[in-house]
């Protein structure tokens, strides 16, 4: 059955045309070269070179971003290509958020005039990859504390620690890393090549299987001068970053809510129990009303939060009540399909399973769960929640 | 050299067809989409473009829900875009279609002219002869690949041994069968660059032709017949019927 996404009150045609023509080509491009090969990459635990390729031929890559090669869409129109890539696989999404959001952002926004000129056209293209370096192995939802340090020597800087869970590390050619000189966080460009710098890729996922995850390991890694981020000091940097790539993950969690929706209306129609279909049954109605209701309201966030980015008129919280909502429901929406299913939905023959468990991680990844729960909290008390003295 | 592709959108191959009043229901379409063989033909014609120059300029007649379809091939490389407005073409018949069809590719200058071998709508096949024959073009039909010559153009296209090369000077018509390659996909910046591209709407006034009345008329659309309900058979009994019908009636043993 050929992929009909759900858009109950078609918020789709409050896209401009532009933004609709994108829709289909990033829809295109995952129908004819994702779905016939997620699952072999899934298996084997790879990222398909030729993704890669595509990505930046297509010219998706740092979306919103303006000169130097970028394309300059829309935040709307990012939201839609995070939103179509993730109907294929979250770990495909992933790659295009960390690319444009956590890499090319930050040297877009915070770096010095050569240095944009120097990486971002070959990072629009798909030539160089990014990755993105600032969670810690004793630090996740408080990189505040991060360990990892900068000393200046003079004529380059030193760089000492470690970061984990960084997706495309072992594969990225630049590292946008996160470290504190004189116990202030800055920003620094660190490229593969740099000695005393490695990349080790970390296994055994059950999650996002079909993209790299790696630890980035500073050894006395020596940085010239000029790959610090010149224009941003503290946790500022980092925040302004993930801001984005969290928009674009309250698109792309409704792209694989629909992908979860799709297979499992195809399969409570086709699937005969008691001599009827079971989607005749009225349990099995109820939850695919429930989805359909879940899906069109986070369809309906996500299309307001990028009319609101696009006009400027964004907080952060905005953006952490969008991504906690629709991660939230397209997990749970891929968690009744795959019960939907039955037995069938343990298998790759279907995509739900393998959405289930990239959920998992992308309702941990980039603020948890909680912690937008928390920061949410905050702006309604105006009381802070994450620590306390004991 | 202007190289004019004609275009048609037809109803996407996954969109659902259904009859009402004994014509298809336009209405009820949920996605259209191009014809796959014109596909064909605006990637060959890209091609063509790429190796020899010239410029492509995208020809559709039809009504305004088109305009969609000239955006789509400005995407991926066709520079001038030409709306045929024909808002009741369904009520012409393919004589019609192919004198406007024809004037506007004689009002763009085109003298090589790109088209599918048939639409998928209708199947009628007829655009490419129809169109050669009143500009008085070279028609070479079931074409898979063209290039450029010294004085003209190859095409190849099936023969009963195999491929024939066929050699062809301008003015012509090269109808696509299944092309060598697949239509490219847009980028982002052919789309940005589609979304500022004019469309030139074209009438039949426009183009100073008469069209005069269809002479073919379709009298009505029908469905195609329901399948008939499955048959079951229980027990070893059945074996031999069952063995009978695969092999008399399904013809698949």
């Amino acid at each position: 059955m050929p992929y009909e996404a759900l858009d109950f009150y078609d918020v789709d045609s409050l896209l401009t045309d532009e933004e609709r023509m994108v829709r289909d080509m990033v829809r295109d491009f995952v129908d004819e070269e994702v779905i016939p090969k997620i699952e072999h990459a899934c298996r084997d635990g790879v990222f398909p070179d030729e993704w890669r390729v595509a990505l930046g031929e297509m010219g998706v890559l740092g979306a919103p971003l303006e000169g130097y090669g970028c394309p300059g869409l829309s935040y709307t129109a990012y939201g839609v290509i995070c939103r179509e890539l993730e109907r294929g696989d979250s770990g495909l999404r992933s790659f295009a958020s960390v690319q444009g959001s956590l890499a090319m952002y930050p040297i877009w926004d915070f770096g010095s005039e050569e240095q944009k000129q120097h990486y971002l056209p070959k990072m629009a293209s798909g030539e160089w990859i990014g990755c993105f370096g600032l969670t810690e192995p004793d630090y996740g939802s408080n990189p505040g504390d991060m360990i990892t340090k900068a000393e200046d020597m003079g004529d380059h800087y030193l760089l000492n620690g470690a970061k984990m869970w960084i997706t495309n590390g072992t594969v990225a050619q630049i590292a946008i890393v996160w470290a504190k000189l004189d116990g202030v966080i800055r920003g620094f460009i660190v490229e593969k090549e740099d000695s005393g710098f490695s990349a080790p890729e970390m296994k055994g996922k059950h999650s996002l299987k079909a993209s790299v995850t790696s630890e980035l390991v500073f050894q006395d890694c020596k940085i010239p001068k000029d790959r610090i981020l010149p224009n941003v000091k503290g946790l500022r940097g980092p925040f302004s970053c993930l801001n984005n790539a969290r928009y674009g993950i309250s698109w792309g969690a409704v792209g694989a809510a629909q992908a979860c929706f799709d297979s499992a209306k195809d399969y409570a129609l086709s699937r005969i129990q008691f001599t009827h279909p079971i989607a005749s049954y009225q349990l099995v109605q109820n939850k695919l009303a429930w989805m359909l209701r879940e899906i069109t309201k986070a369809q309906l966030l996500a299309y307001h939060l990028g009319q609101k980015k696009d006009a400027g008129a964004w907080i952060p919280e905005h953006i952490s009540l969008a991504k906690m909502n629709n991660v939230d429901i397209a997990l749970e929406i891929a968690r009744e399909a795959r019960d939907i299913h039955g037995a069938n939905g343990i298998l790759d023959e279907y995509c739900i399973m393998r959405h289930m468990a990239n959920l998992e991680s992308v309702k941990t990844y980039e603020g948890t769960h909680d912690i937008h729960n928390l920061i949410l909290g905050r702006h309604i008390t105006g009381i802070q929640a994450f620590t306390r003295e004991l | 050299m202007t190289i004019a592709v004609l275009l048609k959108q037809v109803p996407d191959t996954t969109a659902k067809i259904s009859v009402n009043g004994g014509r298809v229901d336009e209405n009820a379409v949920s996605k259209w989409s191009f014809s796959p063989y014109d596909e064909y033909a605006l990637e060959a014609a890209l091609q063509l473009k790429e190796s020899a120059g010239g410029e492509i300029v995208a020809i559709t007649a039809g009504p305004a829900r088109c305009e969609k379809l000239l955006r789509d091939a400005a995407a991926v490389g066709a520079d001038t875009l030409v709306h045929v407005s024909a808002e009741n073409i369904n009520d012409l018949d393919s004589t019609q279609v192919q004198m406007l069809l024809a004037a506007a590719v004689q009002k763009s200058g085109a003298s090589v002219i790109f088209c599918g071998k048939q639409a998928a709508d209708t199947n009628a096949g007829s655009t490419g002869p129809g169109v050669a024959e009143i500009i008085g073009a070279s028609c070479i039909t079931l074409v898979s690949e063209v290039s450029a010559d010294v004085g003209g153009y190859t095409a190849t296209r099936p023969s009963s041994a195999g491929h024939e090369k066929v050699a062809v000077s301008a003015p012509c018509v090269f109808a696509f069968d299944k092309g060598v390659s697949e239509m490219r996909r847009p980028n982002v910046r052919g789309i940005m660059m589609a979304k500022k591209k004019p469309i030139e709407t074209w009438s039949e006034a426009d183009l100073g032709v008469d069209i005069g009345a269809p002479g073919v008329n379709i009298d009505s659309h029908s469905p195609p017949a329901e399948k008939p309900p499955g048959q079951k058979f229980e027990g070893a009994d059945s074996v031999s019927t069952v063995v009978g019908k695969l092999r008399d009636e399904a013809n698949v043993i």
